[in-house]
């Protein structure tokens, strides 16, 4: 190895450090240690002339190491090693100390702060000297796109992808496209018809060239990386003799739609589901809706409609969140219910009445005017439903203790539509494993960041969009799903992906093949080469947590850029 | 073969005596030794007297083989002369290599190890306070024995050595090869290991040579050996019995794995690998199945004494060396 | 002179080493006892790196990750929970007392947990003197 060369930058930050800590001694007490060549104070070394000393300081006196004190390395390390870059020397070479945030800005006594500096710095020289230059890498990008899911989330994604160029298989697990919403009537707040948006999307999607719809088709299977994805799908035969045709193709990105599953309303025993032959839920009247007749099982039309909102939301029992759609859906059933059957009342019973989307509120205000009785319930003080006597003109009565008047209120209804809320499909978690994603408490996938980042997740090239990630609306949905196609486009147009130089790696002359490592790795990164009996990483999908390299028992896997050698400097520099 | 034969030596310190069995477990290889070299001194096998080894020229000896630790001061006084006396020093052995089953006794301290070796121990003689001093006057005659220290060193942190052997013992195929090695460097006919290496090992763990079948690895109980009906084809460390393979050299020929008894890191570290212990920790934690503290704490009920297990061949070539209670 | 304790720091990047940062940038003022060293994740908080800094003169060592739960690489943490206790009884049998090593989960918005825990540790540290297993290591090489 060529002679250690280390330049030592101590920066004032105005007064920022130099107020507290003595940036000359620790300038000094630098200097002295082995193989540093150049040791120098500046006021701000982050501005240009900071970094032009430091290139300065490459090029004329050979510096091969560079270490520099100042601010937290995860505030201007990017910008440093862009310095030793420009100087033409590898931007790992760079080692940074912390001396403003963890210690002038934490430490009043000027001699302390100074030794804390001192140590600080030492653990960083020592440190540098065992640097190893790393490079970036990149592979290519597979421009295909798997779609898990055939509604309105995973249409929506599959055609501007398909429209930019890409070759997609659309998997859908139905023998029909449209998922959810083809099971709707009306929308809210505009009163479209869901019918009419799909139908364009699911001939669109049927007639595309870049399209293989695959219905009846799981995804048995994912293995690779972001830009490099086998994915092993299996139709079911038409015939049920027949074999089931699996086929495995080459993608770059994943984006799983996979959706939501209503509220099973039995789960909530006092409103009577199940029992009540006109307590219904929402889906089902859409089907009545869709298919045109709103009348009761008796084949009457009902006088009385009564509208129950957060069947399954907004309860510590059952699910904590709302839905987000039930609220406008049932001022939707409002406006539906007069036009079916004029002159029918319509109660609408809920708890808050949620209504934060564009053209929402005005929506509300509508609906107040087509004269609805809304009465408002508490939390967990649910109204109770029984069946009228032969004396009364309905079916049912409904008690509730309305919570605006402090009244307890009974009202009549001969059919009663549960608002049932969203819920996680049974099988998310097998999905999640799938592809190797998380789900939340309640089995919605997590994104990767819940505001800056809300459509990709912790696994590079597997991003989530539509109601699978949370309970959305259409709107949502299709927001999500366009801005995930943007996201892979985005990378597409790159045509390489740049992988970290930062990352796992396993010495296989060391590797005896013992496995503790394998399921240690949260991305699925370590695989297992059974004829070799070695473990290896895939560097692609590692991100370079170190789980595996504390865990490996031998000390056969090394995390570059934190080797042991690195942290064992740094200990001994922090100590001295 | 050179005219003249080797001198060796092979001498114990702290130790139980299997590593010269294990010299003797070459079985007619013991024959080629002898042909190839003087022994001049062998506790074990010759009659042999300080005072012989006193007499000889520095480095007049070309090998010495010491196996056993140093417990005392006898150890240290003949492994200082022996080094001195030897173009080559070998630390045979997991005792000599690591400080072994006798660097155990680092956890505790001295005299809570006269107490139970001579006070409280129930097959003593009831009423008997006999402790041995290293000085003591019988009959107007001063005597003297060595002196017990208060820890036990492994050999190199006492003399420089120049090979290791591990193992407790040594393999005898693996004895065979590190011996025919030195042999080897000594009459010129192979290259010298370097200064420092371990032979008679190879450079992966235990796992690598294990027949039995790894996967990927999550532990919900652990078991004692005696307390589960063990699958012979499976790994054990899988089967949640505690096996210290995936932290040790191999070189073993896997004997205890082979017989259904995990095995005990009598290998010592792997290459490059600062505390034997430490990694076995890291590992074997890891790979437990919860994410609950409790029921972690519970898991590792499994695990009674585990540094005992996790450093049985090694407290002294540990990072801590010895207990440190005040 | 008060004994001023020499105590190593492990912290995660994500969470607990940007909560040492906002306890900076929030101007908290706490002991300068502890000395951080960066690593990604508390999973790659090696056991070795704790005994090492004991060997090498620590009077304790701190290791802080993000809270259960919370973890950037979703489950790392819980990898150094589970070393956590296994290594304490190594130490305890190695008669280190037991208030040298101590592991908190700090997330990147508790700078004034960040703060609190370093006072309270540097205290309870002071409060049990300087460690000896540096100079006891090199007494037992220089007498026996």
């Amino acid at each position: 190895m060529e002679d250690l060369k280390i330049g030592v930058y101590v920066c004032n930050c105005g007064t920022n450090i130099a107020k507290v800590v003595d940036c000359d001694a620790t300038i000094e007490s630098a200097s002295r240690l082995p193989g540093v060549a150049i040791a120098r104070p500046y006021k701000y070394m982050c501005s240009n002339p900071g970094q032009e000393m430091i290139v300065a300081d490459i090029r004329e006196h050979g510096l091969n190491r560079v270490v520099v004190a100042a601010c937290s390395p995860r505030m201007h390390e990017p910008t440093f090693r862009k310095a030793l870059q420009q100087a033409g020397v590898n931007p790992y070479f760079l080692e940074m100390a912390n001396i403003r945030e963890q210690c002038s800005w934490v430490h009043e006594d000027g001699a302390v702060a100074t030794e804390k500096a001192k140590a600080l710095v030492k653990a960083a020289v020592l440190r540098v000297a065992r640097h190893e230059p790393l490079e970036r890498r990149s592979v290519d990008m597979c421009p295909d796109l798997l779609v898990i899911g055939g509604g309105i989330a995973g249409m929506t994604a599959a055609l501007d992808l398909a429209d930019a160029g890409s070759k997609i298989y659309l998997v859908e697990r139905a023998d029909h496209l449209g998922g959810n919403l083809a099971r709707v009537d009306l929308t809210a707040p505009y009163l479209d018809s869901a019918r009419d948006m799909l139908t364009d999307r699911m001939t669109r999607v049927v007639e595309h060239p870049n399209i293989s719809l695959l219905l009846n088709s799981e995804v048995e299977r994912l293995e690779g990386f972001v830009g490099n994805f086998q994915a092993t799908i299996a139709t079911k035969a038409r015939n049920g003799n027949a074999a089931d045709q699996v086929a495995t193709v080459d993608v770059g990105s994943v984006v799983v739609c996979t959706g939501y599953k209503e509220f099973d309303a039995s789960r909530i025993t006092h409103y009577g589901y199940g029992k009540l032959p006109n307590v219904i839920t929402s889906f089902e009247f859409e089907k009545m809706l869709r298919e045109g007749g709103v009348e009761t099982k008796e084949g009457k039309a009902p006088q009385y409609v009564a509208i129950i909102h957060c069947v399954g939301s907004r309860n510590l029992e059952f699910h904590a969140y709302c839905s987000r759609v039930c609220c406008m859906t049932a001022l939707k059933y409002a406006h539906e219910v007069k036009s079916a059957v004029p002159g029918a009342y319509v109660s609408d019973i809920y708890i808050d009445m949620h209504a934060f989307g564009k053209g929402h509120e005005d929506f509300y205000r509508r609906s107040s005017e087509v004269k609805t009785l809304f009465l408002m319930y508490a939390k967990d003080d649910y109204p109770v439903i029984r069946r009228a006597d032969a004396k009364d003109d309905c079916e049912m009565l409904i008690e509730v203790n309305e919570s605006l008047s402090g009244e307890t209120i009974e009202i009549p209804a001969d059919m009663v539509i549960l608002m049932v809320g969203m819920e996680a499909r049974d099988d998310w978690a097998d999905v999640a494993h799938l592809v190797n994603i998380s789900g939340d408490k309640d089995g919605w996938f997590i994104e990767s960041h819940p505001k800056l980042d809300p459509v990709a997740t912790t696994t590079d090239g597997i991003y989530i969009a539509g109601a699978c990630q949370a309970p959305k609306d259409i709107p949502d949905s299709v927001a999500q799903a366009r801005a995930a196609a943007a996201r892979i486009l985005g990378r597409i147009a790159k045509g390489k992906l740049e992988i970290d130089a930062v990352f796992a790696e396993v010495d296989e002359d060391k590797c005896s093949g013992c496995r503790m490592c394998n399921e240690l790795c949260p991305y699925t990164a370590i695989e297992f080469d059974a004829e070799k009996k070695r473990s290896h990483i895939i560097s692609a999908l590692c991100k370079a947590c170190g789980a595996c390299v504390a865990a490996c028992p031998s000390g056969a896997i090394a995390a570059r850029h934190f080797t042991d050698a690195q942290i064992f400097a740094q200990i001994e520099g922090v100590l001295a | 073969m050179a005219d003249k034969k080797l001198q060796i030596a092979i001498y114990w310190g702290a130790a139980c005596g299997g590593c010269d069995v294990s010299i003797l477990d070459t079985n007619e290889f013991i024959l080629d030794v002898d042909a190839l070299c003087d022994v001049r001194l062998w506790p074990l096998a010759a009659d042999g007297k300080y005072k012989d080894v006193e007499a000889m020229a520095d480095g007049e000896l070309d090998v010495t083989i010491m196996h056993g630790a140093v417990r005392n001061s006898e150890n240290e006084h003949m492994a200082k002369l022996l080094r001195q006396k030897s173009k080559i020093f070998v630390a045979y052995g997991s005792c000599a290599y690591m400080g072994g089953i006798p660097g155990l006794a680092n956890l505790v301290p001295r005299e809570e190890i006269f107490a139970r070796a001579y006070l409280d121990n129930p097959s003593i003689e009831p009423g008997n306070r006999t402790v041995p001093l290293s000085e003591t006057t019988v009959n107007g005659h001063d005597l003297e024995i060595p002196k017990f220290y208060d820890r036990v060193y492994k050999l190199d942190q006492v003399v420089d050595v120049d090979y290791y052997v591990p193992g407790c013992p040594p393999q005898p195929d693996q004895c065979k090869a590190a011996i025919l090695a030195l042999v080897g460097a000594l009459t010129g006919t192979a290259e010298a290991p370097p200064k420092g290496a371990v032979v008679g090992a190879f450079d992966r763990a235990l796992c690598d040579d294990c027949q039995r079948t790894k996967t990927e690895k999550k532990i919900k109980r652990f078991y004692r050996p005696w307390q589960i009906m063990q699958d012979p084809d499976t790994c054990l460390m899988e089967q949640g019995i505690l096996c210290a393979g995936s932290a040790t050299r191999s070189g073993c020929g896997v004997r205890c794995p082979n017989s259904g008894i995990p095995c005990r890191g009598c290998y010592g570290p792997a290459p490059n690998v600062l505390d034997q212990g430490a990694k076995l920790l890291s590992a074997v934690s890891s790979i437990i199945d919860s994410k609950d503290p409790q029921e972690i704490d519970q898991i590792l009920e499994g695990l009674p004494d585990f540094t005992s297990f996790a450093n049985r061949y090694g407290v002294p070539a540990s990072l801590l060396q010895r207990s440190h209670r005040q | 002179m008060t004994f001023e304790p020499k105590i190593v720091g492990f912290l995660c990047n994500w969470c607990s080493y940007t909560g040492a940062d906002l306890a900076g940038t929030s101007r908290i003022h706490y002991a300068a006892n502890v000395r951080i060293i960066r690593v990604m994740c508390s999973a790659r908080i090696d056991p070795t790196f704790v005994l090492k800094a004991l060997h090498d003169g620590a009077d304790g060592v701190l290791i802080c990750g993000c809270h259960p739960g919370d973890c950037h690489y979703s489950e790392g943490n819980y990898k150094m929970m589970r070393r956590y206790p296994l290594l304490k009884a190594l130490l305890a049998d190695y008669g280190i007392e037991k208030d040298r090593v101590r592991l908190e989960w700090v997330s990147a918005s508790e700078g004034q947990r960040f703060a609190d825990i370093v006072n309270d540790m540097t205290e309870r540290v002071r409060a049990l003197g300087p460690s000896s297993i540096k100079t006891a290591l090199a007494t037992d090489m220089a007498e026996r």
